[in-house]
This record gives C-alpha cells, structure tokens and sequence, in this order.
C-alpha cells in the first residue's frame, strides 16, 4: 500500500499504536498506516529492558522489548503497514496528514481517520528550571539515558544522583548499573518516595541514600557535571556526581496540536477526549500517553485497542462522529480525569468500546471517597480509599454510562 | 601548527571571525586563533540575538557608528551567506506618563542621531503589533528595522567564508605568551608557535588577559551576566515584534522577542559578577525573568520553557568599545564589545580592516572572492521545503522537535570547520535544541556524531 491509499493514519507506533493497527485489522479495516519517526517500531518500551511491560494487556510478565515483539506479531501484515522513519509534520482538520520521510520524501495524505498515538516525554532540566551551570556533558533524562544504554552508545560518566522518586527513577538505578554508573544520590521535592514503598526499600538494599523534601539547587561544571548542591531539611549540601539523571515530571508529546483542530486540555496538556477516544476534530481519535502523562505500557495498550475498536465502527457507520457531549467537572482535590467528555451513546450496541478512566488527585488523602453528581443527585458512589497523588483512581468506565447528559461532576470527599 | 603570517587574530568569536572573513578579501596571510575547540563558543554563544540597528547605543559614540554600518552591511550581505534575517521592528513601551516623556524625549533624541524612521505610537498602534501584551502600555517607540538573527550560524558563517578565502583556523591553541620581535610578534600556543607582523586582540572575555601578554593595560575586565528563559515554538503566535522597556542608561532592561527559529526569548538580566567564568543560571535571575513575563505578557506563562541560558558581557570599567590600534607597536585591540557585538561584526570588521591596512601593514585587496554559504535554520525553513525533497537524507528527520534531518547533520559534519563536540553539532544544525533537549534523539545523534567523527578522522 502506497501512504496515500491509507485509510486511517496512526500517528506512532508504542504500545497504543501498536494495538490500535491490530484492532482496527481485526475489525476488517484493511488500509492502516502506522507511522513513527524512530528507526524502529515499539516506542518508549523498546529501551526498557526490566520487567513489568503490558501486564494489564497480556496479563504476562514481560520486558519492553519483550512486549513490543508480542504486539508487532499480532500485526495482520495484509492490513497493517509499518512506516518507520517517517515523521508526521502536520494534522490538519480533514484529517489531513502531512509526511516526511527519506524513502517518501514529503507528502500529504487525507485518510477517513487519524489516531494520535504520540506518547510522552519527560521534561527535561531546563523545563524543571534547575539553576546552575549547563554543563555539556551528564545531564540527562532517565528516558535518553535508557536509549543510550540500549543502543549501545558510552554514557561516559561513573557517579550519577537521580533527581525524582517515580517509578521509572527506580527502574533507572538498574540501568545506570548497567551503563556502569553508580548512583551516590536520590533526590525527592516531596516527603515520601513517589513510587511503591518496596522501591524504595531496594534503592537503600543497594546502598543508594534518598534525600527526601530536597531540590537540586545548582549543579557546577564545564564541559561536563563536577557537582549538585542540594537544599533540603538539613539545610545545603554538595554531592559530587558526573552525571544528573532527571526522572519522571511527564508530559504528553503534543506537538501536532496546533493548528490541528484538537481542543487540548488544560489538566492534562494532551486532547481532550470523550469516551470513544474522540477528539473535538472530526475523524482524529487519541489514544495512549498522549492523553496524558502517564499511566502504563499496559494500559496504553488496552486504550489503543478500544480506541481502534471505535475507529472501525466510525468507518463503517456504527459511530457517528459525536458532538462534544457533558465536560466531566473535576471538583476540589483532583488532578484531571481522561476521558474529559461523555456522549449519550448513540452505538446500537456492541461495535464500540469505552476508554479505561484514567484520573488522579492533585495530593495525597489518607482516607477519601469518590461521587458521581449528576444535576445533583448521586450517581455513584464508591468506597473508601487512600488516595495518592502519583496513583490511578480506581473508576469503572461503565459508571459513566449512567450519566444522562446532565451537569456531571466528580467529587473527593475526605472521610 | 606554527607558522608565519601577516595578521593574527586571537579569538574566533563573532567579533574575531568577521574580522577573519574581512580581511580575506586581501593579499594577507591571516591565521584566526581560537583558545576552544570551537568557534563561537564564548560570548557570542549567548546572547539575545536582536539585529540592532544602533538606535539603542550612546550617540556620537564608536559603538553606535560601528552598529548602524554593521547593521547596515549585515542587512545587505547576510542573504548570501545563507544567514537569515527578519525584521520584526521593536516597541519601547511606557507603561505610564513619566515613562512616556522618556519615550518621547528618546524618539526625538534618536531621530537627531539619523534614525529618521523611529516614531511615537499610541497604545492602538501597541496592541495592533502586540495584542497579546498585558493592558495599559500609554505609548511606545516604533523602530520598523531592528531585527532578528541566528546568533550561531553567524560567526560560523564568517568563518567558514574566510577559511575558504585564504584564511587559516587554529583552534584549541589559547595563547599563553606573546614575545615581541623586530618582525612582530611570537604568539606561544599548546599547539605551537604562530609567528604574526600584527596581532588583533578579540579576546571578549580574556581580553584584558591577552593584552595583558603583550604588555599592554588599558583596561579592566567588568563582566556583567545576563540570564534568558526561552519559551517553546507554541507560543510565537503571542508576540511579532521586540518589546522592549524603557531603558536606563546602564541597562537596557529585560526584552522579550521571539527568535529567528520560532521560540520565545525573554532576558536578558544584568548582574555583574567577579568570576567571568560563572556561567550560571541562578533562582533569582529566573525569579526576576518569570516577574516580567507575568508583567508584561502573562499568556506566555502558558506555554512550556524550552530552555534557560545565560551570556556573559565583556564590559570593561568604561561603558565603550574598547578599540585601540597600536601601529607602532604591530598590536591591535578589539575589546569590550559588550552587549551590540553581533550587530555591529560587520562594520567592526570593515573598521579594523581599514585600520589593518591603512595604518598599520597595508594590504592589496584581492580582485575577487569566493562567496560560501549556509543553511537556514530559522522557522519555516526545512530542507524538504528547500529544494531537497528528493534526497533521501534531507527528509528523514534525526531531531525530531526542531526537524533536523540527517542529511544536515552529515553536512555540517563533512564542513571544513567540522564540529569536535556533540555542543558544537548543536550549535551548527541545532540538533538536540528543542523542547526534549535530547529525551527522543539524543541517542541516536550522539551515536551518528561519534561514526561520522571517526570516519573523518580516518
Ligand atoms: C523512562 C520511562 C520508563 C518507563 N517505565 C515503564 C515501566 O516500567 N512499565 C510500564 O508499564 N510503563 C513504563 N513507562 C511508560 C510506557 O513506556 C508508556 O506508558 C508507553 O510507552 C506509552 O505508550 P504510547 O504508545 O502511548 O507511547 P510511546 O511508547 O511513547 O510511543 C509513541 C510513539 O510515537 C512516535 N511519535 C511521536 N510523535 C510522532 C510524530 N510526529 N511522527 C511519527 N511518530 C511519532 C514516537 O516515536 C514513539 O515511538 C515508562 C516510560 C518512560 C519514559
Ligand atoms: C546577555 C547578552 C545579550 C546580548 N544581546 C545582544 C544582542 O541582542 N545583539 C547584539 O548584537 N549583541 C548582543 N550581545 C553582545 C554580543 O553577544 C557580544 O558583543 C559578542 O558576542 C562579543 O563577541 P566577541 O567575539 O568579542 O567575544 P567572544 O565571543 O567571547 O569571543 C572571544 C573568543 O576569544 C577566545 N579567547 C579568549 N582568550 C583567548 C586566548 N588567550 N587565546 C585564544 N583565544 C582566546 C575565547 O575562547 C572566545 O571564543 C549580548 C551579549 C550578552 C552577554
């Protein structure tokens, strides 16, 4: 299939992209290009070689190259056409699609649909505005720091501190092992390690110290890292390091969205969405990270699969393209929710499916409850949680079929 | 490397290379001579990048004549060079009455020295140009020339020109000691000894050091650092011209401009430091630019910051460049070109040719030259748009936030002034430039960087 013969476009081929192509060709759709401007398919996972890929998707336990191999052989190479090294410049409402790439030099395509499936990125140490000197060489995001060991490419430093206390600034004491760099330092803003408790046990197993409610407050250096200045309880101390490693502060990659037509939301930085995965501009759906930063691999895989489960019923009619519907109302305490909007369902029945919600509070709870409001009467109610801010909320996705058009609003009751 | 040569000059920064560029238009032997190891890696690696048209600089002075002529030559010659320009024009904007008699007073005071295009506007003309800039600006001085540049494909530009011309380049060679001979002068270098009839100090920060060498001590070294917060591309729809405050006579204020690749630039601070290698970003300095963005053009603050830098201007204890020709001596100084140093290159250069030649070892001008020049890197401006969208490498994209292409970046790389470090292929391609810094390409352009430096080292 020539790129101009594509049916629907989807803009990157992570986990999201991947499973959006294998559903779309499972539903019947037989001209699906999937485009990535890397040189190889697979996204973020690709880089990722530890543990904990996909789970929520394939329920096995697998690395990210692991998981990106088990989706790439589910692609029906009859219907799916892989273009690597092909970036997408442009959508324009349409959809139009505008390429670049070295074997199709730069063309235009207008596909019946478009999915973005962009991911994320983290933001780097001059988005975080960490003062100090820029030293050419060692500073870094965890996410480089994984391509570069993975592509074999000298990391050339011997003592790193990891600035950030998510999950992947964990799994990035593993791979720094293996660039043979030691970590001497864990910096957090916050006063507990983001990710599970359990992380941070094996950080202090491995002898890694985790400064705690501290901020990197200059880093000295020429041509590369010499030293960090922390700032913190016990007031300021100097670690010397060659390498900073700065983890996690996630945001979607959303270049495309200007000039696209895509409302974007101010919560999250990514589309907003309704329960189909689709954005305000006719035939462009969303899918994956680029909602928002960040849940799993996994869990950007199921969404690419229900989102190109509704791609093929808009194609064959079962899904008109829906108006922008109720905006879920996010009352105090909570972060964002994805999707933002809900459509009455105008689905016969069963050709569409609705996103996983994805939704986090803006801090910490020891004890709270979420409820649905509709017009001021409860919808739902569910139990009692301890609510953190770097955790999914739990939300069943069928609670927002109850609604029924009405002013919806999602409350945080502490208890 | 050692040699004998006519000319000189120590320091290849924008300064040093226009001058280079300059005087290989004549029958010299001219080496430029660079401490790092690469060109415009000192002052003229952080600046704000306004073309100046000299409006802004003390009238009746050296620098306010050598800014309008470079202003003047840049206009005219940098299409050919491949350097790119815009005019945006700049608002001097009064927030209140007082300032606006400033204004008014400053436009007429600006007129007089010839800049006859300058004129008062009221708050519509303001909020016509500028319509996202926060209410209340009463009036503002219009300036419809000055513009926007790339300030690092400028000196490599130069000198990419002279070294085709004749010129020699000589980098990582700092020169520790200057001995005097009948003949001129033997410049000591870690990479040898240059022997020079006259040498031309361009030293911007190490000036006073140098000239210092030769034994010579007219003046000291007063650093001021000014810090930048740049913006990301999504956010050039919010301002179309250079927006200035009402200046004072020592600083000419934080401005906010976007720049030639499609960013928005907010800085510079002015702080003056001890330390003229203390090129540090620093809480209060970014404090003080978040400040007058929220002042001035709040909607920025919706947008995410690319990245944050900061320059360091070679101010000496007199607030003037500090152009001093020795003939007697065979030794020329070109220094504290503090804050105007890339407006004014061009008409530096042609000044201290004329000085070169004129007064000092004269010089036959060459019947003809050969014009180089480079690819555009401002906004807009992509290889597959250029004429090039049937080769291969030219589209397919290695940077993916600011579409830097393979192809390019094997061009910078096959130059006769390759990049020795990834910082330097930024600095050429800007590669690894853009809002991820690195996070998408930085592995693999790192690794293409390493090949193809090893391939042309075989
Ligand atoms: C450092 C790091 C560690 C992580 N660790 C884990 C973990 O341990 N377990 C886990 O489950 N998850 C982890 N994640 C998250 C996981 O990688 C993501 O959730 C998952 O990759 C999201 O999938 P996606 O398809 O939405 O986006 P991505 O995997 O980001 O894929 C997006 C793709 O789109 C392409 N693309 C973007 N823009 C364009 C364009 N304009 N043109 C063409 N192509 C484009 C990109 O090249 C990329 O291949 C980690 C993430 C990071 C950054
Ligand atoms: C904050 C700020 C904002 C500015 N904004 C603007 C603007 O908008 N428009 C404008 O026109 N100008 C602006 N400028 C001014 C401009 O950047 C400078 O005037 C110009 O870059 C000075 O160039 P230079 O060649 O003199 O110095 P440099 O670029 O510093 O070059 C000097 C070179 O000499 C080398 N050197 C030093 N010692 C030795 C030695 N012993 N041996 C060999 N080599 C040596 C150094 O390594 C360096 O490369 C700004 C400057 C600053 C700091």
């Amino acid at each position: 299939m020539m790129p101009r013969d594509a049916e629907v476009v989807v803009v990157g081929a992570g986990p999201a992209g991947l499973t959006t192509a294998a559903a779309l060709a499972e539903r019947g759709v037989e001209r699906v290009l999937v485009v990535d401007r890397d040189d190889e398919a697979g996204g973020l996972p690709r880089f990722c070689s530890h543990l904990g890929f996909g789970w929520e998707y394939t329920h096995r336990l697998e690395t990210g190259p692991g998981l990106v191999r088990r989706l790439l052989r589910r692609l029906d190479s009859n219907a799916v056409t892989l273009l690597t090294r092909t970036s997408v410049l442009s959508v324009k409402p349409g959809p139009k699609v505008e390429l670049v790439s070295g074997r199709h030099g730069h063309m235009h395509v207008e596909p019946r649909a478009v999915v973005l499936a962009t991911g994320i990125r983290e933001r780097p140490r001059s988005a975080r505005l960490v003062p100090g000197k820029r030293p050419a060489q060692g500073i870094l995001t965890t996410g480089q720091l994984q391509q570069m060991v993975a592509r074999g490419v000298p990391v050339g430093g011997r003592r790193a501190v990891v600035v950030g206390t998510e999950h992947v600034a964990f799994s990035i004491l593993l791979t720094a092992r293996h660039a043979g760099l030691d970590v001497v330092a864990m910096v957090g803003a916050e006063d507990r390690i983001m990710s599970y408790a359990v992380a941070g046990l094996v950080a202090r197993t491995m002898g890694v110290p985790i400064h705690l409610s501290s901020t990197v407050d200059d880093i000295q250096g020429a041509d590369r890292v010499e030293s960090v200045a922390l700032r913190g309880p016990s007031g300021q101390r100097s670690i010397a390091c060659d390498t900073v490693i700065f983890s996690g502060d996630f945001i979607p990659d959303a270049a495309l969205m200007p000039g696209s037509g895509i409302a974007v939301a101010a919560a999250t930085s990514g589309p907003s969405v309704d329960q189909y995965g689709c954005t305000s501009a006719p035939g462009i759906f969303a899918a994956g990270n680029v909602l928002r930063a960040v849940e799993s691999s996994g869990l950007a895989a199921i969404e690419g699969a229900r989102v190109g489960t509704n791609v093929a019923a808009y194609l064959e009619g079962l899904l008109a393209w829906p108006d922008v519907g109720t905006c879920i109302r996010l009352t105090e305490g909570l972060a964002y929710i994805v999707p933002q909007r809900w459509v009455p369902t105008n689905d016969s029945g069963y050709a569409t499916r609705s996103l996983p919600i994805s939704l986090r509070a803006l801090a910490d709870v020891p004890r709270a409850r979420l409820r649905l409001i509709e017009n001021g009467k409860e919808v739902w109610a569910g139990r009692e949680m301890k609510v953190l801010r770097h955790r999914r909320l739990a939300l069943p996705a069928a609670i927002l079929d109850r609604l029924r058009g009405g002013d919806a609003a999602l409350h945080l009751d502490p208890v | 490397m050692s040699g004998r040569y006519d000319v000189a000059i120590v320091g290849a920064g924008v300064v040093g290379c226009a001058i280079a560029r300059e005087l290989s238009r004549y029958e010299l032997r001219t080496i430029l001579i660079e401490a790092r190891s690469d060109l415009g890696d000192g002052v003229s690696k952080g600046n704000s990048a306004v073309l100046s048209t000299g409006a802004d600089t003390p009238f009746g002075s050296l620098e306010c004549k050598l800014v309008s002529r470079g202003h003047q030559r840049y206009v005219a010659e940098a299409p050919a060079m491949g350097l790119p320009i815009k005019a945006i024009g700049s608002l001097t904007v009064a927030w209140n009455n007082d300032e606006r008699r400033i204004v008014e007073q400053l436009q007429a005071e600006t007129v007089a020295a010839g800049f006859h295009d300058v004129v008062v506007v009221g708050a519509d003309e303001i909020y016509r140009r500028a319509p996202h800039i926060a209410p209340g600006a009463v009036a503002a001085m219009w300036d419809p020339e000055e513009g926007i540049v790339d300030p690092f494909s400028t000196p490599y530009a130069y000198a990419l020109d002279a070294v085709t011309n004749g010129v020699t380049f000589q980098d990582r060679s700092p020169v520790e000691k200057a001995e005097r001979n009948g003949a001129g002068w033997h410049l000591h270098t870690p990479r040898g000894v240059v022997e020079a009839g006259i040498v031309i100090n361009c030293g911007g920060l190490g000036a006073a050091k140098i000239e210092a060498l030769g034994g010579f001590s007219d003046f000291v070294m007063k650093p001021r650092r000014g810090q930048f917060l740049v913006f990301d591309k999504s956010a050039r729809t919010l301002l179309d011209v250079v927006l200035k405050p009402v200046p004072t006579p020592l600083y000419r204020g934080i401005l906010m401009t976007p720049t030639i690749f499609g960013n928005i630039l907010v800085g510079p601070t002015s702080e003056e430091i001890d330390d003229p290698d203390d090129w540090r970003v620093t809480q209060s300095g970014i404090d003080a630019l978040l400040a007058a963005v929220r002042r001035l053009l709040p909607q920025l603050l919706d947008h995410e910051i690319t990245a944050t830098y900061c320059g360091i201007r070679p101010g000496t204890e007199r607030p003037e460049y500090r152009i001093i020709p020795r003939p007697d001596e065979r030794w020329l100084t070109v220094g504290g070109i503090r804050s105007t140093g890339l407006s004014g290159s061009l008409g530096i250069a042609e000044h201290v040719a004329g000085l070169v030649v004129g007064e000092m070892i004269g010089g036959r001008r060459k019947p003809s030259h050969t014009v180089v020049s480079v690819p555009s890197l401002a906004a807009g401006e992509r290889p597959w748009l250029n004429g090039k969208a049937a080769d291969p490498e030219h589209c397919e994209i290695m940077c993916h936030c600011e579409g830097i292409t393979l192809g390019e970046i094997r061009e910078a790389m096959a130059s006769p002034l390759a990049p020795r470090s990834l910082k330097a292929l930024k600095r050429r391609t800007r590669v690894m430039f853009g809002r991820c810094q690195g996070f998408f390409c930085g592995a693999r352009v790192q690794a293409l960087f390493e090949r193809l430096s090893a391939e042309r080292s075989t």
